[in-house]
């Protein structure tokens, strides 16, 4: 396990390409706290974090991915038992049962989740590869995924919710379902979207009626607008690091977690959120071609579902900075401040390295 | 996907279309920044400038008034306002209530008004609390005004504890006052918000609406731009809440307010007040007997004849500007517009009332000078005289009497003598001919018969009447000089030779303020120069140093060129002093003769009764036939052989000129002469 000659494969690019938007992602927050005091400490804190990621991703890295699959069935015990607790305790922080107290920090399960289903769902796919293409596998594996992103879903939190369901789907996708599975579950999830949005929370139907309609409420829209202006101020080159007026004025709000796509767009202008983008599909791609290389199917859904992961967190947080999407509590993987998300997303990247470094079975 | 494919089962393709999806996606948001960023980035660079950028207004001081010994009129005092920043109250809730509450206590505002609705600052009805709320959301960093107008007492027992309740602030404001108050009102005027429709111009001027006040009445509102001063301005970038935090550009400073020194003399107005409030108060004490509510309304000006200077200008009702001074009362406001006798006019400049005999003079002049008659013939007054309609001449029925006001008549009668008894009949023939005695003039006449309408108008004009004289207050009338073209224009109607009779003696459509009146014997009075009101007499900078002295302007010379008359009208100099003469008479014999003589100084005057018969009295039946209700007139100069001093009082339905009008004139030109002489024991 230990082999030096494994570290051949590990993929510097991958890991190069996360550390530069971690690194960057650090400097970003310290802009963003624009002297607000109470916020003063964040970019030492989530330099530890990402300390301690390294850490995560190292390990993640050298332990075999497979010997994770004897924990399958514990975590997934494991994982609902802890959601569970947290909505009865209903330790609520800005009305969201999220936060799990473990005495010298605070982490937020779901975001564990994430990495945790597609570790689950990847092994009980490949099991048994074949059952998939059949409604029995299809609906199993459903099953599997809707259990914590329902209990999820009563948090509230809808944005992971639909994340986790969108993980599920990617990965029976990459498992090889059969097409007409797939479209007979799209019209049955439309179904749901349109039975189950008289029961979303009042908050949740707001964000959509403003996405949809965003004149509908002038107060609520003033986030979103600043971030306009935020963005459209860059121009080319931006206003430059800590000098965006926007960011350091505070006019642009939760500027160091969800908006900070958009104070980084202020100061860096065009170029620099388009070096973001390229390095965010960088990392997609590096994982992909992990689960290209994989030498096995757990493996490759592995690779595929971080890929998604990562892919459609930075795509919801990035859509709604540029009012593309509704406005949702998705952060900006790697580079939004927040320990449980950074977490998560380089524990993704240390499984993707394991199946990269252990995609030979036989090492010479 | 480079590098070859592992021993695993899923489909390359699959791999590939989430690839594709990664590309498009992204490809989408590149398209969007570049949008935003490039197409569209000089809109979010203005929206984040206005964002940041904010004008704060640099207000100048308003100039103070002084009358012309220095007496405050209009001063600016501080005005207290009680605040609260709600970004730097305490965190501790109790903290805070403990705050309202001593507040609430030293102020009296409520802490929670439950179900108030938002509003503006300071309104009555709101909480401090419920302030307070409404503005932490909107500009924490703001104070927010909790009382305004607080009494100077709490203010400082506020400003004391200010260090034991972070977050309250006591921030004084300048507020206008007027400390002669009612006495100085019809001048001084007082000051309001800036209305809808003057918005745009005073908010190019740095104005703020909503929070300065402009000029409502009086020097306030005609000197508005020179009391005003210009405001600076600077621009400030601030936080998103609100915290100032740098200059974006050097600021413009303000430049205060010009000080004013008038002509008025605040002693001769107070004694020009007590004389006119005096007689108006027993004249009404009079009408009750067989009045509910009689109106009696009055003025007093006096004026230095030499320059123009307004000494002194009274309007009666008046009204207490000091109760303006902060805000407009709307009870006290109210019951002001619904007083009959309007206390908001100033009747000096803004009433147009028929002058009656003091409008002879204008005749007078006009018939020596165009040779109607010499001043030397004599001419028969019977007590009455009959016109024959000039359409009829041959029915009696439609002839009509002219009557003087004394029926006995006075006999024969010559230019002096007409001039100091005031002699209707005397004056009916001047002005529209007679036959046998008095024939046509020259030019311009209508009938071929005595001066004519039309002269008398011209005359009129050159002594003052007829026009707004320029005076420094605003809406001054310009009173009403008819002609024949006028009357068809206005009446449908073609002019009577009763017309030119009744215009002779300033009644009938004649009409004047008491300005004019009292301007067109100050001309006379100072040989013919007609002289510009005036109110102002220097410009003072904040130090009291004159920054400019205002010059008597002469608006002309009625003995040299009348250059407001077409023709230039020129008057020979020896009918001034004709007049001057007749007018002399009639205080050393003539109708004012036991009412305005004073003890040891020569003065001149004329007196007025002008019949009236306006909608006050209509609507109260007062205008019976033969006896009409009369305004009194009296308008006095003196000392003769040089004019410091000229003086009218107006009596609104007053009786007799000189009975009501006459002792006015008399005491305010005995005050006048007390006044310069304790000023020249003083200056010794």
């Amino acid at each position: 396990m230990f082999n030096p000659r494994r570290w051949r494969h590990f993929d510097f690019w991958l890991l190069g390409g996360v550390a530069v938007l971690v690194v960057f992602g650090i400097a970003m927050i310290r802009s963003a706290i624009a002297g607000n005091e109470t916020l003063a400490d964040l970019p030492q804190r989530q330099a530890q974090n990402a300390l301690v990621g390294l850490g995560v991703v190292l390990v993640a890295a050298i332990v075999d991915y497979h010997f994770w699959r004897a924990l399958t069935r514990p975590m997934y015990v494991g994982l609902l038992a802890v959601l569970i607790y947290l909505e009865i305790s209903g330790a609520t922080t800005f009305g969201a049962a999220r936060w799990l107290d473990l005495g010298f920090t605070q982490v937020q399960p779901s975001e564990l989740a994430k990495v945790l289903l597609i570790l689950i769902l990847a092994d009980d796919i490949s099991r048994n590869e074949e059952r998939i293409r059949t409604w029995g596998g299809v609906l199993r594996s459903l099953a599997l995924a809707a259990v914590p992103a329902f209990v999820i879903f009563r948090q509230p939190d809808l944005s992971t919710a639909i994340l986790t369901m969108v993980l599920w789907a990617a990965i029976i996708f990459a498992a090889g379902i059969k097409t007409k599975h797939l479209a007979s579950l799209a019209g049955g999830a439309l179904l749901i979207v349109i039975v189950a949005f008289p029961f979303l929370e009042f908050y949740q139907k707001q964000r959509l009626v403003l996405f949809l309609a965003p004149d509908a409420d002038p107060g609520a829209r003033y986030n979103v607008d600043q971030a306009l202006i935020s963005i459209g101020s860059g121009g080319w080159f931006g206003q430059g690091y800590a000098h965006g007026s926007q960011v350091q004025l505070r006019f642009l709000k939760v500027r160091h977690t969800d908006f900070i796509f958009s104070a980084l767009a202020e100061e860096f202008g065009w170029v620099g959120a388009f070096t973001v983008l390229l390095l965010l599909a960088f990392v997609v791609y590096r994982c992909l071609r992990a689960a290209r290389m994989a030498r096995d199917t757990f493996g490759a859904l592995i690779g595929y579902g971080v890929a998604t992961l990562i892919f459609y967190q930075a795509a919801f947080n990035i859509g709604m900075n540029l009012n593309l999407l509704p406005v949702a509590g998705l952060p900006l993987p790697f580079i939004s401040y927040g320990g449980s998300s950074l977490w998560s997303a380089l524990l993704g990247i240390g499984l993707v390295e394991s199946v990269v470094i252990h995609h030979q079975e036989l090492e010479f | 996907m480079a590098g070859q494919t592992g021993g695993n089962r899923v489909d390359p393709r699959r791999i590939l279309l989430l690839g594709a999806v990664v590309a498009l996606i992204y490809g989408i948001f590149s398209l969007r920044l570049f949008v935003l960023q490039i197409l569209r980035g000089s809109d979010y660079v203005a929206a984040a400038d206005e964002n940041r950028i904010t004008r704060v207004v640099l207000p100048a001081s308003r100039g103070v008034v002084y009358d012309r010994n220095g007496v405050l009129l209009a001063r600016n005092v501080p005005s207290f306002e009680i605040t609260i920043t709600p970004a730097s109250l305490p965190d501790s809730p109790a903290e805070v209530q403990a705050i309202y509450a001593r507040l609430s206590s030293l102020t009296g505002v409520p802490i929670v008004v439950p179900g108030s609705k938002p509003s503006a600052e300071c309104a009555e009805g709101r909480g401090i609390q419920d302030l307070v709320e409404e503005w932490t959301g909107l500009a924490p960093y703001a104070a927010v005004k909790i009382k305004c107008n607080a009494d100077p007492h709490t203010a400082m027992l506020i400003q004391e504890q200010a260090f034991t309740m972070p977050g309250v602030g006591v921030r004084v404001s300048p507020a206008r006052d007027y400390p002669t108050g009612a006495l100085t009102a019809h001048i001084i005027g007082y000051m309001g918000p800036i209305p809808a429709e003057q918005r745009e111009f005073y908010e190019s001027r740095g104005l703020r609406i909503g929070q300065d006040r402009i000029g409502y009445a009086g020097i306030e509102r005609s000197l508005q731009e020179i009391l005003a001063g210009a405001y600076g301005q600077k621009l400030v970038e601030e936080d998103a809440a609100g915290l100032e935090l740098r200059l974006v550009a050097p600021p413009q400073e303000p430049v205060a307010g010009t000080n004013l020194r008038l002509t008025i003399d605040t002693r001769l107005q107070a004694a020009a007040q007590a004389a006119l409030q005096s007689t108006i108060d027993s004249v009404r004490a009079r009408k009750l007997e067989f009045l509910r509510s009689p109106i009696v309304s009055g003025v007093v000006i006096a004026m230095d004849p030499q320059t123009g200077e307004i000494l002194a200008m009274v309007s009666l009702p008046t009204y207490d500007n000091e109760q303006f001074a902060r805000l407009i009362p709307l009870d006290y406001y109210n019951s002001l517009l619904s007083d009959q006798s309007n206390p908001l006019i100033n009747h000096a400049i803004q009433g147009e009332y028929p002058p009656g005999s003091v409008f002879k003079m204008a005749t007078a002049i006009g018939a020596l000078n165009e040779q109607v008659v010499t001043p030397e013939k004599e001419l028969f007054d019977p007590g009455e005289i009959v016109i024959q309609n000039r359409y009829f001449p041959n029915d009696p029925g439609r002839a009509r009497e002219f009557v003087c006001y004394d029926r006995n008549g006075h006999g024969l009668v010559d230019f002096l003598r007409g001039v100091a008894v005031s002699c209707d009949v005397y004056f009916y023939k001047l002005g529209g001919g007679y036959p046998g005695e008095v024939a046509g003039g020259t030019t311009g006449q209508l009938e071929g018969a005595g001066l004519g309408i039309l002269r008398i108008k011209r005359y009129a004009q050159a002594i003052g009447y007829g026009r707004a004289l320029g005076v420094e207050l605003p809406a001054e009338a310009s009173g009403l000089l008819p002609d024949p073209d006028w009357k068809r224009i206005n009446l449908g109607e073609n002019w009577a030779t009763g017309d030119t009779y009744i215009a002779t003696i300033g009644q009938g459509f004649v009409l004047a303020t008491p300005l004019q009146v009292l301007e067109s014997i100050a001309t006379l009075a100072n040989g013919g120069r007609v002289m510009k009101p005036t109110l102002l007499r220097q410009f003072l900078d904040g130090e009291g140093n004159v920054v400019r002295e205002i010059e008597p302007q002469v608006l002309w010379d009625i003995t040299q060129d009348v250059t407001s008359d077409p023709d230039h009208l020129k008057v020979d100099e020896q009918w001034v002093r004709l007049a001057q003469e007749g007018m002399r008479q009639v205080v050393s014999y003539g109708t004012a003769a036991d009412y305005a003589q004073l003890d040891n100084v020569v003065t001149a005057g004329k007196t007025g009764t002008a019949e009236y018969c306006d909608n006050i009295a209509q609507s109260r039946n007062l205008c019976q036939p033969g006896a009409w209700p009369t305004h009194s007139w009296y308008v006095g100069y003196g000392p003769f052989d040089k004019p410091e001093i000229a003086v009218i009082a107006f009596v609104y339905d007053g009786g007799e000129g000189a009975v009501t009008s006459g002792p006015i004139v008399k005491q305010v030109l005995q005050a006048y002469f007390e006044l310069k002489a304790i000023d020249a024991a003083a200056q010794r």
